[in-house]
């Protein structure tokens, strides 16, 4: 394939197909299936309505209000008013990949619209990249309908139900785009000198190989499990068991908005924020100190030190703590009392409890966090600090301008890691230092807690915690994200991903 | 996006595979060795082994089955519990009241016995009795066999009569006496702590949200211990006209003489975060305890002091015996289930109808082997061997009147639970635990349930614990918060299914 | 070794000693409460809480304890086994994958990075996971099931790529690659020798999260054959308590145990092994600035 230099350079400059023609083609091709996702195409059809709905042992003034033809958006309500819990994981799973698809393929566009990609020398790599997705997904979604159709039946032991044709337009469809997109790809590629897949697997295969334990145990422990998330929108009974189970909707989320979700999430977010920022700030500060202990045998002595309280279970320091600040026979009002002052109520006092908790979290956490600054300062080179002697930094200046820089990344990374989980809590921290003790709810209600006190209070309500779980997630997603973009955008050294 | 790819592959293939492993209920092949999974609670005998084999020695010959006894430990076992059901790992599951039996039930996680019992288990079914298995009945549908050996645990308060005898203190028989009691120990010994009380730990309670308000069973004759949640209440001769608690002027007054309680000093100000555990009164840390009290935690008081402190002496008084109301334990206290998704559901019944009905084998699986492990001296259990102790496979669920051998102990707990039957009998339904039998279906207002269990946690445990400076505006806003909170859902929710059971088994 | 000459920097040591005294003071006193508390006899702890130096000095937390000798054997020995597995298994992989992620060249980095964070994120909570475990791959039961479950920790991971970037130069890996070493040569050669700090620091961190671990033993053991120390000991006060708790609905006879005083045991008895074996990793990331060249 020759391509003249002309179009060559112009095309470097912005995004612009080299094949015109193919990719109006592309254009028309996506254009199609997005306009099918629309929820006025019918992707579903009930065919023969009476002998199916009586199958699924629906009365007729049930089924009355289920209408025959529902679009891939629409079709979990059906499963909710009809109460075939059986056909809900999978409805869900298509629903899902649905989104994704759609995502994609309106992504694409605006990715060729506002020129995203250019700006790293990518072309239309990115546009591309962005179609192939949307392509395969859509024609998983298609096929996984046409999957869903046959399964139904064959449950039910009558053919109810049936696909619509948009269907199988994009059964037939996404391949031949996605092959038309590839083909492009290919042509882009040379052109601005990348590699797919192949190559890259061709060249770093060893690399690949380094991975295969991770995905292994990510894949089982982390990504088949978070089929999970669908008990957030079923009511759990045996009968029905896991994935049959009715499905509710958003029943399971209610009780969040019930709950003084504002207060809740104010108190957790705060909490989190002031652990991350002051655990960190004095992570360092002693990490820094010690490293500066001349004597080998003090600075191991005092670091083992600041790491013991990381061994103390909260169940004990419960107790410690309840030892400590007890009303009448507590350690702290018997020394208040023997000064001669009044006694001083913690435990009906809400206004003292942020600070203890934040001190015993610091307490806690100060030692294990250290030892990540503390190892990162001994990577340091000892010849940037014999540099600064000898040009005469004092001690202040190699702190400042070595030290602290160099554990800014470290700093990062973990500031950034710790956002993403800014909703959950210290649970166990919470619980134990405050336990069933109504009176201090008002400033030590975090998020986990809550969830807790009502879940222990109804037994099987997996659903309601998965679903605090999910909204905690989301929450945390869409924070991780946001951050993660805009320190990529100044710094992508930095970036967690 | 490859790894996407082969993510939903296996997704789907995973989902047919469990949903298909959860549903399908085979059919039980004598021919074929089964091997049933027994779970129950706490912690394996270190004999566990030894007794086994004992056990499936016969059991091999007999059905072709054994039997592998699984433990939950104590750690988390609630949770552990319902994970077993949810996972299907067990065969035959220990059941209770206090794991939630009526809504696992309801919910699905246990076969339905009544035809199974009828085939396989009738010498079990005759023994039992239709009364007994009634109780047990959820919806009208039999899931559990209830362990055959009446007990009693009512509420109580036990307390030091070594300390009410040397100060000439009256029985606390009435919260005017318990308050003189109190406040006559208080004041001969002010360094003495009198209560020790903490936020109510039960998850389920939603009548009581601190310890010590345990106490007004002793003023009201209720129909179960602290009445029916949502602060509704009914007496035990009427269990059908609910009437209101937390609205009435009762409960003010209530709530007053808790403030006043509180104020005498009765308990710690810092009682809601306290790390209470029942060492506390067994030390002489306490001289009451009102709470969670029955006649065997009584007895086992009684035996500590006597091995420690012999110049104490422990008393226990049921609030029942002021009030006349008493009843004993409900059937679903210990029972056996066959969960729902075993494979043997056939030996399952066999097997329970032979551990039940068989005196021999009843004797194997709950004291281990004779002559080994224990011996009979004068109709009395003496163990020989620590490596297996009495009923040391907690299957109390097992528990047969007939088959029973008594424990030293034992004989004092008979001589009280003799007295119980007694007071009982003269009820107006002798003898018959009327609240033990409901359970609630709430899913239709849970979230509001939720809320209220929050305020109550939130607002009321203060209340109980008398925290608060102002009782009357503290009850006031009490009131507002759980209303908001949907109370009024909830309450009109239980009343009706309450009266529907109560009309259903004739409680009027 | 330098002597410090800068004078300035007097009131930074003085401040420096304060603080770490004090911060080693407060970390130090609530343990010297533990051990004392240990023993105590239970009543005095009960009676008088707790305090600086053992009253009424007793081993019967620790008789309770070693009560049975063969099982807390066992348990030392699974503990031992767990860690072991968990932690050179473990740091392996997730050494490998950091090496990966560290990568410029590696065209996916990005992507894999965000496959593993995302997993702190979103998960499917705690039944699924279990079902596959126990279900779908059979291991209830197994002590595959107790230790490969943490074999591997997103934060590890990025850690451990954290301390890749910062203590291996591009520009080593790049000469190193155009004299034809490939990735195996520069994991093994270049990356892993000066990876002494980050491989203690995670080190330590997977080998304590093994040793304290008991909620795997809780979920997946059938028999206290496989239990680990943490759950030993934590079943030990917890079975005391529940059986309390539990006779308020059936009859049974509760076993006794000074629960105050073993609880304050166990942690002793958990923890000194750590403590004793500590110091040995802690010379990879407690060498100092001012010590000079000399490095561990």
């Amino acid at each position: 394939m020759t391509v003249s230099s002309e179009r060559l350079r112009r095309a470097a400059g912005r995004p612009e197909p080299l094949n015109k023609k193919g990719f109006v083609l592309l254009c028309a091709f996506v254009a199609l299936v997005l306009i099918l996702f629309l929820p006025v195409f019918h992707w579903i059809r009930l065919t023969d309505t009476e002998a199916l709905f009586s199958a699924m042992k629906l009365k007729a003034s049930a089924a009355g209000k289920l209408g025959d033809s529902w679009s891939i958006f629409t079709f979990l309500s059906f499963v909710q008013d009809s109460k075939q819990g059986i056909l809900g994981l999978w409805s869900f799973v298509l629903l899902l990949i649905a989104c994704a698809s759609a995502f994609f393929l309106a992504a694409a566009p605006f990715a060729f619209l506002t020129r995203g990609g250019a700006a790293e020398g990518r072309g239309m790599l990115r546009v591309y990249s962005l179609c192939q997705k949307g392509l395969f997904f859509s024609f998983v979604t298609a096929a996984g309908t046409l999957g869903l159709t046959i399964f139904a039946n064959s449950h039910y032991g009558v053919s109810g139900f049936a696909c619509g044709w948009c269907v199988w337009t994009v059964i037939v469809i996404s391949p031949a785009a996605y092959l038309l997109s590839k083909r492009m790809e290919r042509q882009e590629r040379e052109l601005r000198r990348e590699h797919g897949f192949i190559t890259e697997f061709r060249r770093n295969w060893i690399l690949f190989l380094f991975l295969v334990p991770c995905f292994v145990f990510f894949l089982i422990n982390n990504y088949l499990p978070m089929i999970g998330v669908y008990f957030a929108f079923t009511q759990f009974n045996f009968r029905d068991h896991l994935f049959a189970s009715p499905f509710v909707g958003f029943k399971n989320f209610e009780f969040l908005l019930r709950s003084e979700i504002l207060h809740l999430t104010r108190n957790t977010i705060l909490y989190n924020i002031v652990f991350i920022v002051v655990g960190n700030v004095l992570q360092i500060l002693f990490a820094v100190l010690i490293s500066h202990v001349t004597r080998t045998r003090l600075r191991k002595i005092s670091q083992t030190m600041i790491f013991m309280p990381y061994f103390v279970s909260y169940v004990i320091l419960r107790v410690l703590v309840f030892n400590m600040f007890e009303y009448e026979v507590g350690l702290i009002n018997n020394f208040v009392t023997s000064i001669g002052m009044n006694r001083i109520d913690f435990y009906n006092t809400p206004g003292y409890w942020p600070w203890l908790i934040t001190l015993f979290y610091l307490w806690k956490n100060i030692g294990y966090g250290m030892v990540v600054y503390l190892a990162t300062i001994t990577g340091i080179s000892t010849e940037y600090y014999e540099a600064a002697q000898i040009d005469g930094a004092n001690i202040y200046q190699q702190i400042r301008f070595i030290t602290v820089p160099l554990l800014k990344p470290t700093f990062i990374i973990l500031l950034l890691y710790a956002l993403g989980s800014i909703m959950k809590g210290q649970f166990e921290l919470f619980y134990q230092l405050v336990g069933n003790n109504g009176t201090l709810f008002e400033t030590t209600d975090i998020f986990d807690t809550y969830v807790y006190r009502i879940t222990t209070t109804q037994p099987l309500s997996m659903g309601m915690g998965t679903a605090s779980g999910l909204f905690q997630s989301l929450f945390g997603f869409i924070v991780i994200l946001t951050t993660n973009f805009i320190i990529k955008r100044r710094n992508p050294e930095y970036a967690l991903f | 996006m490859k790894l996407l790819k082969r993510l939903f592959c296996l997704l789907v293939s995973l989902t047919l595979m469990l949903s298909l492993a959860g549903g399908a209920l085979a059919a039980d092949d004598l021919s074929q060795e089964a091997n049933l999974v027994f779970y129950v609670m706490g912690d394996a005998p270190k004999d566990e082994a030894v007794v086994e084999d004992a056990i499936n020695a016969i059991l091999k010959e007999k059905f072709n089955a054994t039997i592998d006894f699984q433990f939950s430990t104590w750690t988390d076992f609630t949770q552990k519990y319902n994970t077993q059901l949810t996972s299907g790992g067990a065969d035959l599951i220990y059941i209770a009241n206090w794991l939630d039996y009526g809504l696992l039930a309801r919910a699905g996680a246990f076969l339905e016995l009544d035809d199974l019992l009828n085939e396989y288990a009738p010498e079990l079914r005759a023994l039992a009795g239709e009364d007994m298995l009634n109780m047990c009945r959820v919806e009208g549908e039999l899931y559990a066999v209830p362990a055959l050996w009446p007990e009693y645990v009512p509420l109580g308060i036990k307390y030091r009569e070594d300390l009410r005898a040397k100060y000439d203190l009256p029985y606390p028989d009435s919260l005017e006496h318990i308050e003189a009691y109190f406040a006559g120990v208080k004041e001969h010994e002010p360094d003495q702590v009198i209560l020790r009380a903490t936020a109510s730990e039960s998850a389920n309670s939603l009548n009581v949200a601190f310890d010590t308000a345990n106490i007004f069973n002793i003023k009201y004759p209720w129909v179960a211990g602290n009445a029916l949640p949502y602060g509704l209440a009914a007496n035990y001769d009427t269990p059908d006209q609910v009437y209101d608690y937390w609205f009435s002027d009762d409960f003010v007054e209530d709530m007053k003489l808790m403030k006043k309680w509180a104020d005498m000093g009765f308990w710690s100000k810092s009682a809601l975060s306290d790390t209470n555990d029942s060492e506390a009164y067994d030390n002489g840390l306490a001289i009451a305890e009102v709470a969670g009290m029955n006649p065997n935690k009584q007895i086992s008081s009684a035996n500590n002091f006597a091995k420690d402190h012999p110049d104490w002496e422990s008393a226990y008084i049921t609030y029942g015996e002021v009030t006349g109301v008493m009843y004993p334990g409900h059937a679903t206290q210990n029972g056996t289930a066959i969960v729902r998704g075993t494979k043997y559901p056939e030996r399952c019944a066999m097997v329970l109808n032979y551990l039940m009905t068989n005196q021999e084998m009843n004797n194997l699986v709950q004291y281990g082997i004779e002559g080994k492990h224990y011996e009979v001296v004068d109709g009395i259990y003496q163990n020989l061997d620590e490596n297996f102790l009495y009923e040391n496979f907690n299957t109390w669920n097992l528990r047969v009147n007939d088959y029973k051998l008594p424990q030293e102990s034992d004989v004092a707990l008979q001589a009280m639970f003799d007295r119980y039957n007694e007071i009982g009998a003269k009820s107006k339904f002798p003898n018959v635990n009327i609240y033990g039998g409901f359970t609630e279906d709430y899913s239709e207002y849970e979230f509001q349930r939720t809320a209220v269990s929050n305020v109550m946690r939130q607002y009321l445990a203060p209340i109980q614990a008398g925290l608060i400076d102002d009782v009357d505006a503290a009850v006031a806003e009490f009131r507002q918060k759980v209303t908001e909170a949907g109370l009024q859902d909830c309450r009109d929710g239980f009343t009706e299914q309450w009266k529907a059971y109560c009309e259903e088994y004739g409680y009027q | 070794m330098k002597k410090i000459k800068d004078r300035s920097a007097i009131p930074f040591h003085i401040i420096k000693s304060v603080l770490l005294i004090l911060l080693s003071v407060l970390c130090v006193l609530p343990f010297i409460v533990i051990i004392s508390g240990s023993l105590t006899s239970n009543m005095t702890i009960l009676k008088e809480g707790f305090s600086l130096f053992p009253r009424n000095t007793t081993l019967e937390a620790y008789r309770t304890i070693f009560r049975s000798p063969e099982g807390i054997i066992q348990a030392y020995r699974m503990n031992f086994y767990y860690t072991f597995m968990g932690t050179a298994f473990g740091l392996l992989v997730i050494t490998l994958t950091a090496y990966v992620i560290s990568r410029k060249d590696f065209k996916y980095r990005n992507h894999v990075a965000f496959l593993i964070y995302f997993t702190t994120i979103f998960g499917g909570g705690m039944i699924p996971w279990f079902l596959m475990y126990a279900n779908v791959l059979g291991l209830r039961g197994s002590t595959l099931a107790i230790w490969f479950p943490a074999l591997m920790s997103p934060f590890l991971v990025i850690l451990m790529r954290t301390f890749i970037t910062g203590s291996v130069p591009d520009a080593v890996v790049e000469s190193a690659t155009l004299d034809g070493a490939g990735h195996w040569i520069i994991f093994w050669r270049i990356v892993l020798p000066v990876l002494g700090p980050g491989l203690a620091t995670v080190g330590l961190f997977q080998a304590l999260g093994y040793w304290n671990d008991w909620y795997r033993s809780s979920m997946f053991s059938t028999s206290s054959e496989t239990w680990s120390l943490q759950f030993y000991l934590y079943d030990m006060v917890n079975s005391t308590m529940a059986m309390r708790q539990m006779a308020q609905n059936v009859s049974i006879n509760t076993a006794d145990l000074p629960t105050q005083s073993v609880k304050l045991a166990m942690a002793v008895v958990a923890t000194g092994p750590v403590l004793l074996f500590y110091p040995f990793v802690q010379r990879y990331f407690v060498s100092g600035i001012t010590i000079g060249a000399v490095k561990g």
